[in-house]
């Protein structure tokens, strides 16, 4: 069961699948984009948005479990939380390598690490001072963390071209574009559980609606890359277009099991009558 | 030639203005589509056997919602200056791919919900999503673009430091902060629950009981939002015109701690008008009481 006020959620994936799919998806597409500094171009930046869904999809089906426990208006908190533990995760694990001297591909591995432990921190404030008792709040908090950790240096990496804190900087932190990557991360992590609440909740089609605006979110982040000065036009409109493509077929399954999980879909009518509400 | 300080504080009531534009088409794009804290009840209504033909929107909260909104309307203007397009062009186009954004949140954000109450026999209805949509967009749009359109005068007149898609995103967020704590009390407390004695409070008894039934035919979103179109909205704007309005204003008139003590006496001249209002509506409308003038509630 999924209520908003029950118990464990199901789903077709199990939560280790998920984790699975989201850490090594995640890591994969922000590690991929080092392809860029080895060919000497940017063309693959939208690989880090590509990683961005897969940290999201594990995001949201997190949100989704740790939620199920009655968080109904906590929902968009929760994915806050993740992103505001993933912003200071991202920056300290970026930078450190630059600090003390170690190679920079440390950076997103660190971030990932700090980002557990913060979630860990606050899962454990959360279930032993506030008492909120939930059976896997911690697991969850650490599970949070780590995808807004990915997601937020996913969608840098986007506009960037490298998850390197030097091209971060300019092209991310300065221009501003730190907060789409911030409050973008967020909802892709807190809508599609917010969106699709109720006690006939499915994941995938939960989860779909975190590929589409994991999508959305890429394809927009591709458009701030063509203000970067060292990214190039192609790389910006790529990333935009793949994101585009990828919102177009979610967002189509979206419809087909919204139509599939309905009571009813119907171009327009009454409300039901009263025998057929018995 | 013209004092600077008259086109300072020119450039401050043009912030105030937009600002106040804002906040109302913040609020009403909100009770189109029953997002904040009305929707709780619009979300009960289905599971307590009450099926509606309301808007059930429940994005995010309105805060990180608007902080999106903005926050995309300002990058994508933000990009187009860069390339050099004219201010007005880059705002409006920024501004109009927010609002489409937000389009496409309503969406799976309506119908995720409502496919998610398959066991309480809540139909979705497709012609709701069409004729909802559009008018979530286009009070959107306006909105955004105000808050887009005043952090820009912010960021380039007024020398704020933050990059303009920063500031659209705090603004976003203050904008959705003020529209949720002063707008929706309007549709929540009043609209949807116009078929209760007025300040009888909320009986848990009458959860999810929202009028569901218009003047004519069955209620909807448009009707909610023609109605707090009346009050709520403007009020909203007004709160937020004079929140970006009074803070503009004492940091252009004022200078180093001046600036502070005018802030300090301006917070508390407003908790005191607060208090008397409060104190005003209470002496009234009081304590609500039946028929025989006992007191119920």
């Amino acid at each position: 069961m999924s209520t908003a006020a029950g118990g464990p959620a199901g789903g077709g994936l199990n939560p280790n699948q998920v984790i699975i799919l989201g850490a090594v998806g995640g890591l994969a597409g922000i590690y991929l984009t080092m392809l860029n500094q080895a060919m000497d171009t940017t063309i693959f930046s939208f690989l880090g948005g590509i990683g961005a869904i897969f940290a999201a999809v594990w995001g949201a089906d997190a949100v989704r479990r740790v939620c199920s426990y009655g968080l109904g208006t906590g929902v968009p908190s929760i994915g806050m939380v993740a992103l505001g533990m993933g912003v200071v995760a991202t920056m300290f694990g970026l930078t450190l390598p630059k600090v003390i001297g170690i190679p920079i591909i440390a950076g997103p591995i660190i971030s990932f690490i700090v980002a557990a432990i913060i979630g860990l921190l606050i899962g454990l404030m959360s279930n032993k001072i506030l008492m909120m008792n939930i059976p896997i709040m911690e697991k969850s908090m650490v599970e949070i963390a780590g995808a807004g950790a990915l997601v937020m240096i996913g969608l840098s990496t986007a506009i960037a071209g490298s998850f390197d804190i030097v091209a971060i900087m300019p092209a991310v932190v300065e221009t501003g574009f730190i907060a789409l990557v911030f409050i973008g991360g967020a909802m892709t992590i807190l809508h599609p559980f917010n969106a699709c609440l109720g006690p006939d909740e499915k994941q995938d089609r939960t989860l779909g609606v975190a590929v589409s605006k994991g999508a959305l979110i890429m394809a927009l982040v591709g458009f701030a890359s063509l203000a970067v000065e060292s990214m190039d036009a192609m790389s910006g409109a790529l990333t935009t277009i793949v994101g585009l493509v990828i919102w177009v077929v979610y967002f189509k399954k979206f419809m087909k099991n919204t139509h599939r999980d309905s009571y009813l879909v119907t171009g327009t009518g009454l409300l039901p009558s009263e025998e057929e509400l018995e | 030639m013209v004092d600077p300080i008259v086109m300072d504080l020119g450039i401050v009531a043009l912030t105030g203005a937009l600002a106040t534009i804002a906040g109302a088409a913040e609020d009403l794009e909100s009770d189109v589509g029953s997002q904040s804290n009305p929707n709780s009840q619009v979300q009960l209504a289905a599971q307590m056997n009450f099926p509606h033909r309301i808007f059930n929107k429940a994005i995010s909260g309105e805060p990180p919602a608007y902080g999106l909104w903005c926050a995309s309307g300002a990058t994508v203007a933000s990009v187009l200056m860069a390339k050099e397009m004219s201010i007005f062009f880059a705002i409006a186009i920024g501004s109009f791919v927010a609002a489409i954004i937000l389009g496409l949140f309503s969406v799976t954000a309506h119908m995720g919900r409502t496919a998610s109450q398959k066991r309480f026999k809540q139909p979705v209805y497709m012609d709701m999503v069409l004729g909802h949509v559009p008018s979530i967009m286009a009070h959107g749009y306006i909105a955004i673009f105000c808050i887009v359109a005043f952090s820009y005068i912010m960021n380039h007149f007024m020398g704020h430091p933050f990059p303009l898609p920063l500031l659209a995103f705090l603004w976003g967020i203050a904008a959705g902060a003020i529209g949720s704590s002063t707008g929706d009390v309007h549709y929540g407390a009043e609209r949807e629950f116009q078929n209760q004695p007025f300040g009888c409070g909320l009986n848990a008894a009458f959860s999810g009981n929202i009028v569901r039934k218009g003047e004519a035919g069955l209620r909807n979103g448009i009707d909610n939002v023609w109605a707090c179109a009346k009050f709520g909205g403007p009020l909203t704007g007004l709160a937020l015109g004079m929140t970006v309005f009074l803070d503009n204003w004492r940091t252009t008139v004022f200078e180093g701690m001046n600036t502070i003590i005018a802030g300090l006496i301006i917070v508390l001249i407003l908790i005191l008008a607060n208090r008397m209002v409060e104190v005003k509506a209470r002496k009234a409308y009081g304590p609500y009481k039946d028929e025989d003038g006992v007191e119920i509630a």
